[in-house]
This record gives C-alpha cells, sequence and structure tokens, in this order.
C-alpha cells in the first residue's frame, strides 16, 4: 500500500509569532490577570519563542533587551532563605524600604520556577551574570528542599511536585554546584510518582501525565554522576521500555498530536513535553513527525503564534513549546517538495535537557557557573 | 455583611469609609517592566489595600473579605490564598465555613492550583486541631464535594490528586470502604476516563490495599474479571488495557495467562462461542477488529515466550505496522529490532 502523500503545510507565521510575542511582552490585557503571580514565565516563552526563531536581535531593538534584563535583575530577592527570583512585582510595592522590611520578604519572596526562568530568560538575553549571587541562588535551592525529597515552588511553603524538582535540578546544573540538592533523595522521590502505565504522576501516586514525565526524566539526566550512580540509571530497561510505550501511544489517531494522558485530545504542549521526553530516551526516531507536523500546523494560528489546538486562540505559552517540538522533531523529507518546507524547516535546535536553544545553553555553560569552574574547564581543554 | 457577596456592584476599597483607616501600597512595577498587565481598577485598587495590609501585618475579618475579593478576580494570586490562610488560623476562624465558601470558588476555578492547596491546608489544619472531635467527618463531607466536582469535570487533574492526598493523609477505612463503587460509576458513564482506572489502581493496588483486602489472588481474580468484562465492551480502550498490564505487573503474574482471552480479540472476525465462557468474555458484535492492543499484548507474550514464538511475535508487530497501526509503523519496526537483537 502506498503511502498517502502528506498535507500540504501552511504558510510557516514567522514574523507573526515574533509580533505575537513583542506584543505580549509589551502588555496583557486585563483578561489576563490570572497570569499576575507567574510575569517571569510569560516572558520566558516570549522570550523564548524570538530565541528559537533567531528573531531576538532584529524584532526588538537593544535598548529593551537591556530594560527587559534590568527588570529581571529587580526581582531578585535575598533573605534567611538564600537568594532567588520572584515571579515579577505584583507584589512590590512602590516605597523600596517598605519592600525591604520583614513583611514583604515574607510575602513577596524568591519562586524556585520563576528561578528556573530568570536564568534562562537572561542568558538568552545574552546577560554576563556579573550580579549572580551563586551561593544565594544555591542556599534557596536548598531551603526549599523537604523532608520527603521533593521541594516546594516557595520557602516553606507552596506547590511542591515533580515541576519545581526539575527547577531545582535545572539551576544546580546551570551552576554547575549541586551543593543546594540532596540528589539521592530527590531520586527516591521522583521514583514515587511513576506510574503502572509508564510516565510519571505530578506526585507520589498521581496519574501518568506528559509534562511531568519530562520534568522526571530531564532531572534524572541532568542529575551529576556519582560513584554509585550514572545518568539516566535510575530507570531500569523494563521500566524504559514501559515509558517509551507509554509516551508513542500518547500520538494520537484522531489529530495526529500528542495527548498528555491516555485518552485525552492531542494538545501542542504535549508535543514538547512527550517528544522531548522520547528524545532525552533516544527515541525519538519513534515519533510520527509526518502526523506531528500535521497537527502542529493546525494549530498555528494564521496572523501569529499557536493555539493548544486547532481553531483555539493562541498563548505564548502554546507558541514556545510548539516551536520547541518542531525544533526537535522537524517536518519530515516527505515534505521536501512542499514549498512552505524551508520555513518550517528554519527553527533553531535546542537542548531538550535545559528547553533552550543550544546557543543560549552553550551561553549558560559558560556565564552561569562562579568564574573559577570555568578556569578550571578552561585550563583543561588547553 | 456576608463575605460572599457580590463583587461586582461594590465600591472600590478607597471609596469605603470602613478602609479609610488602613493606607494603600501602591505597585513598584519597574520602567520597563516585561509582560506588564492592564490592570481593571477593581484589581489594582484592591491589590494596593492588600499590601497595606500586609505591610501592618492585620489579620481581621475583613482581610478575610479582601483577599476573597483578590482571589475572585485572580484565583491564581497564591499570595491572597497564603495570606488568607494565615489570616484564618489567626482568627480561629471556623474552617467548615471557610470550606463551604470555597466549595463555589472551587467549582468555578477548577483548573487552578491554588484552589486545591487551600484544601488541602484546610484539611490538614481540620486534622491537626485537637479540640475538633473527629476529623472523619470533615474527610467523608470533603469525598462527596470531590464527588461533585468530578460530575463537572471527571477527568481534572488537581481534584484527582486532591482526592488521592485526601485518602492516603486521613487513611480511614471508612473512607476508603467506597472508592471502587465510586470508580465503577464513573467508568460505567465513560469506559475511557483514563483517571478513573487510575484510581483504580491507586485504591486496589496503591494505599488502599491494607484495608481489608488480604486476600490478593481473590482480589487479582476481581480485577481481571472486572477488566475483561470491561474491555469485552469496549475493545479499542488503551486506559483498560493500560490497566490490564498494571495489574500483571504489578502481581509478577505472567502475560500468558490471559492468552485465552486475548486471542478473542485479534482475528477480524468475532469469534464464534459455542458456550458462554464467563471467564473469557468476547467481543461485541459491533466490535472493531482486530484490537490493536490485543495483537501488542499477544505479541508480548511470544516474545516473553522466546525461541520460535518471537518470529510470531514479529509476524504481528509487521502487521501493526503494515496494516493496523500504521501511524506506529516506526515503534513496531523498533519492537522487531530490539527482540532480533536480544534473541
Amino acid at each position: 500500500m502506498p503511502s498517502q502523500p502528506p498535507p500540504p503545510l501552511p504558510h510557516f507565521a514567522r514574523t507573526g509569532h515574533a509580533a505575537h510575542c513583542n506584543r505580549c511582552l509589551t502588555g496583557l490585557p486585563s483578561s489576563q490577570i490570572d497570569v499576575d503571580a507567574q510575569t517571569l514565565a510569560v516572558g520566558f516563552y516570549c522570550l523564548g519563542t524570538l530565541d528559537i526563531l533567531g528573531l531576538l536581535e532584529s524584532k526588538t531593538n537593544e535598548v529593551e533587551r537591556k530594560d527587559w534584563k534590568e527588570w529581571i535583575w529587580e526581582q531578585v530577592r535575598t533573605g534567611s532563605y538564600g537568594t532567588g527570583f520572584k515571579p515579577g512585582s505584583y507584589m512590590t510595592p512602590e516605597s523600596k524600604s517598605l519592600s525591604e522590611t520583614d513583611q514583604f520578604r515574607e510575602f513577596d519572596p524568591p519562586h524556585l520556577i520563576m528561578t528556573y526562568v530568570a536564568l534562562l530568560s537572561l542568558a538568552i538575553l545574552r546577560d554576563d551574570f556579573s550580579k549572580l549571587d551563586r551561593q544565594g541562588i544555591t542556599k534557596f535551592v536548598r531551603s526549599c528542599q523537604r523532608e520527603d525529597g521533593s521541594f516546594s515552588s516557595l520557602p516553606n511553603s507552596g506547590d511542591s511536585d515533580l515541576r519545581e524538582v526539575y527547577c531545582a535540578f535545572a539551576i544546580s546544573s546551570m551552576l554547575d554546584d549541586w551543593s543546594g540538592v540532596d540528589v539521592d533523595r530527590a531520586i527516591q522521590y521522583i521514583r514515587r510518582c511513576m506510574s503502572y502505565e509508564g510516565g510519571y504522576g505530578q506526585e507520589p501516586s498521581g496519574e501518568a501525565l506528559g509534562g511531568t514525565t519530562y520534568c522526571a526524566l530531564a532531572s534524572l539526566y541532568l542529575a551529576p554522576s556519582s560513584k554509585h550512580r550514572d545518568p539516566g540509571t535510575s530507570i531500569t530497561p523494563t521500566e524504559r521500555s514501559r515509558m517509551i510505550r507509554w509516551l508513542v501511544q500518547n500520538q494520537t489517531l484522531e489529530h495526529g498530536g500528542f495527548s498528555g494522558r491516555t485518552n485525552k485530545l492531542a494538545d501542542a504542549c504535549y508535543c514538547f513535553w512527550c517528544g522531548a521526553s522520547l528524545h532525552i530516551l533516544g527515541a525519538s526516531p519513534l515519533v510520527n513527525s509526518t502526523t506531528l507536523t500535521t497537527f502542529l500546523s493546525s494549530c498555528q494560528f494564521k496572523f501569529g503564534g499557536f493555539a493548544k489546538a486547532p481553531n483555539e486562540r493562541p498563548d505564548p505559552y502554546h507558541t514556545y513549546l510548539s516551536l520547541a517540538a518542531i525544533s526537535l522533531f522537524p517536518p519530515p523529507s516527505e515534505n521536501k517538495d512542499d514549498p512552505n518546507y524551508e520555513e518550517w524547516k528554519n527553527v533553531s535546535r535546542i537542548d531538550p535537557l535545559l528547553n533552550a536553544t543550544l546557543e543560549t545553553e552553550k551561553w549558560i555553560r559558560r556565564h552561569v557557573p562562579a568564574p573559577s569552574h570555568y578556569q578550571t574547564f578552561e585550563s583543561h581543554e588547553h | 455583611m456576608p463575605r460572599n457577596s457580590d463583587d461586582e456592584d461594590r465600591k472600590l476599597y478607597s471609596e469605603r469609609p470602613e478602609w479609610a483607616d488602613v493606607t494603600p501600597v501602591p505597585q513598584y512595577q519597574g520602567l520597563n517592566p516585561i509582560a506588564p498587565i492592564f490592570y481593571t481598577p477593581q484589581y489594582k485598587d484592591a491589590t494596593e489595600y492588600f499590601r497595606g495590609v500586609i505591610s501592618t501585618g492585620e489579620k481581621s475579618e475583613r482581610v478575610l473579605e479582601l483577599t476573597e475579593a483578590i482571589i475572585r478576580m485572580n484565583p491564581a494570586h497564591y499570595t491572597a490564598w497564603q495570606y488568607r490562610y494565615q489570616t484564618l488560623i489567626a482568627l480561629k476562624s471556623p474552617l467548615d465555613l471557610e470550606l463551604k465558601l470555597m466549595d463555589g470558588i472551587a467549582i468555578q476555578f477548577l483548573k487552578t492550583y491554588q484552589v486545591w492547596h487551600h484544601r488541602r491546608l484546610l484539611l490538614t489544619a481540620l486534622h491537626d486541631t485537637p479540640s475538633s472531635s473527629s476529623s472523619q467527618p470533615a474527610a467523608l463531607a470533603e469525598l462527596a464535594f470531590i464527588s461533585r466536582v468530578l460530575m463537572v469535570d471527571s477527568k481534572n487533574y488537581h481534584t484527582w490528586s486532591y482526592r488521592q492526598w485526601l485518602l492516603s493523609y486521613f487513611d480511614d477505612v471508612h473512607l476508603w470502604t467506597g472508592e471502587i463503587s465510586f470508580v465503577e460509576r464513573l467508568l460505567e458513564e465513560d469506559v475511557r476516563n483514563n483517571s478513573a482506572w487510575h484510581h483504580r489502581f491507586f485504591v486496589v493496588f496503591g494505599r488502599g490495599q491494607q484495608q481489608g483486602e488480604e486476600d490478593r489472588p481473590e482480589v487479582l481474580k476481581r480485577e481481571l474479571g472486572y477488566t475483561k468484562d470491561q474491555i469485552s465492551l469496549a475493545p479499542n480502550n488503551p486506559s483498560a488495557w493500560n490497566y490490564l498490564r498494571g495489574i500483571l505487573e504489578q502481581t509478577k503474574t505472567p502475560f500468558s495467562n490471559l492468552e485465552s482471552f486475548v486471542q478473542l480479540y485479534v482475528s477480524s472476525e468475532p469469534p464464534k462461542q459455542d458456550i458462554l465462557d464467563l471467564e473469557n468474555p468476547a467481543p461485541g458484535e459491533s466490535a472493531e477488529l482486530p484490537c490493536v492492543a490485543a495483537l501488542e499484548f499477544l505479541a508480548d507474550i511470544h516474545e516473553q515466550a522466546g525461541a520460535d514464538r518471537v518470529q510470531k511475535a514479529i509476524e504481528i508487530w509487521k502487521s501493526l505496522g503494515d496494516k493496523y497501526d500504521t501511524m506506529r509503523k516506526k515503534y513496531w519496526e523498533y519492537r522487531i529490532r530490539e527482540a532480533l537483537a536480544s534473541s
């Protein structure tokens, strides 16, 4: 049976995607008040989109980039809990002296997930990290780890599930300093989140879910090797097979994209979470990139941005993750006669573990660890 | 004044005499902030008074009203939640009333983490308060509330996580007993509800298993029977097949024990059964056959048997890749390569 040619690709709305994100960086309408306490995350998805499209330099100017860096640095908080970034200025009082009181230290504290996205965003903006309080960040990560090995998003409060574990691991990897993490205890926690289906739930005993499976896997592969542990070896061969089976099963027959759970509909963000998980497991050739491309292209809003599913409204989160999925799984060669093929392929490659372009990842490795680390590294190379 | 009065027509805090003693604290946004939000006057006003309250450390009835107003405008405002909780504790407010108030907010903002996090804190506080004669009625009422919410959205991840947390945290036999019939009710409505299948696994093989079901062979038999029945009603349901695999692996039962059942689902025509085999219910007349999950299962049985049966597995994987599940062709080819490499 000859295979059918893939459906034609729509025009890739490259400048539209950049415009969508630039608009959001400039401001959000009042209907978006619910992201008030996570502004830095919105900023990361917008900046990440511009970075992955290679349009940061051409679609933003130097003054804007400098202002954004300054604003991100303004979100740094230091207290007895160490140093980290808060999600934005939603709680920050106008008076500087008031913001330094114990009251505001307690109720406007740094946030673990936001600290991860702040470091990524600053790297995208090619900050030199000379202002980074590395020991303070490590202390902050340490003060978020809980008895059961998990991490809370705020010092002593907030959510604590696999998302925070991933951020603690990614931050430690970026700093090349794991002294803030009890790695073995965290890995025990990760293992307790594994479900019978093969993926990881959000917390122990939870239903297998694409996003948190990515968090678990990326954490296990970012974890430093030690005498008794190599990257990824916390997963047995049986578990690996079961995980691959479940991930592949999540690519849905109906639309060709990935769903986040068994028997759910495809969603653009899970094309990244499940696709990147397969990539980390070395199983990316098992993804059907033909149907994946068809699905993601149908989630593209023709004036820019990606939505979670066809005919929904686009947002920066789904825009960035769709592009990150396209980066890992570009349209296959069957599409090569399509006039829009080259445009869809022209997306920067990303590092699936840190979720940043290879260039940005290189910048992170070079500038985020303490300078002495880097000198040692360089002297080894020469 | 009732705390949950309608927000819409309410005056700004800056116009209300009873708030005149609080100095509102404006927000510092920075000169060129990233993604600033165009606040409504109501939100800007309420958050300025919230910062004002934080700066003095006030914990009072009116703070409860203020935080509720903010939460209704932005349910993801985790600081308002956090401060609200501390205020409730400081005032020794009746937490059962707070739960009642939160019922409506939870149903309105189902997909917000904070809604559920707040309930966990409340239930934990109810559990830990020595004066409350028993926390079990609260937990039972909470289970009933969660059931109502799941009627609105039967696959909501937060709601299910919360149910699992509640059961584990209180870990009381009276709470566990109704869970299986609850799951069955949901699966009767939608047999493809994976969250319900997952919950069943959690109840039977997870935390719930100590609770009076010591006869594990009997439990396995019951679970196999139930799952086979559900598969016969809707054979192409990955949730049921994943559950089947899960219980076999959990109990270290060989897949081959189910060979005669699986055989009923692998041909293109429904099998002709002369005698009704209750152990192995056949697919219905209208079932789409062969069933991909059954073919996959049979191939796994062949592969596990090893030797010349690996070839049979390879033939099935070929048929899946070429005919029955072409979308996952690369996966089936990978299974063939893996099997050949290890045989």
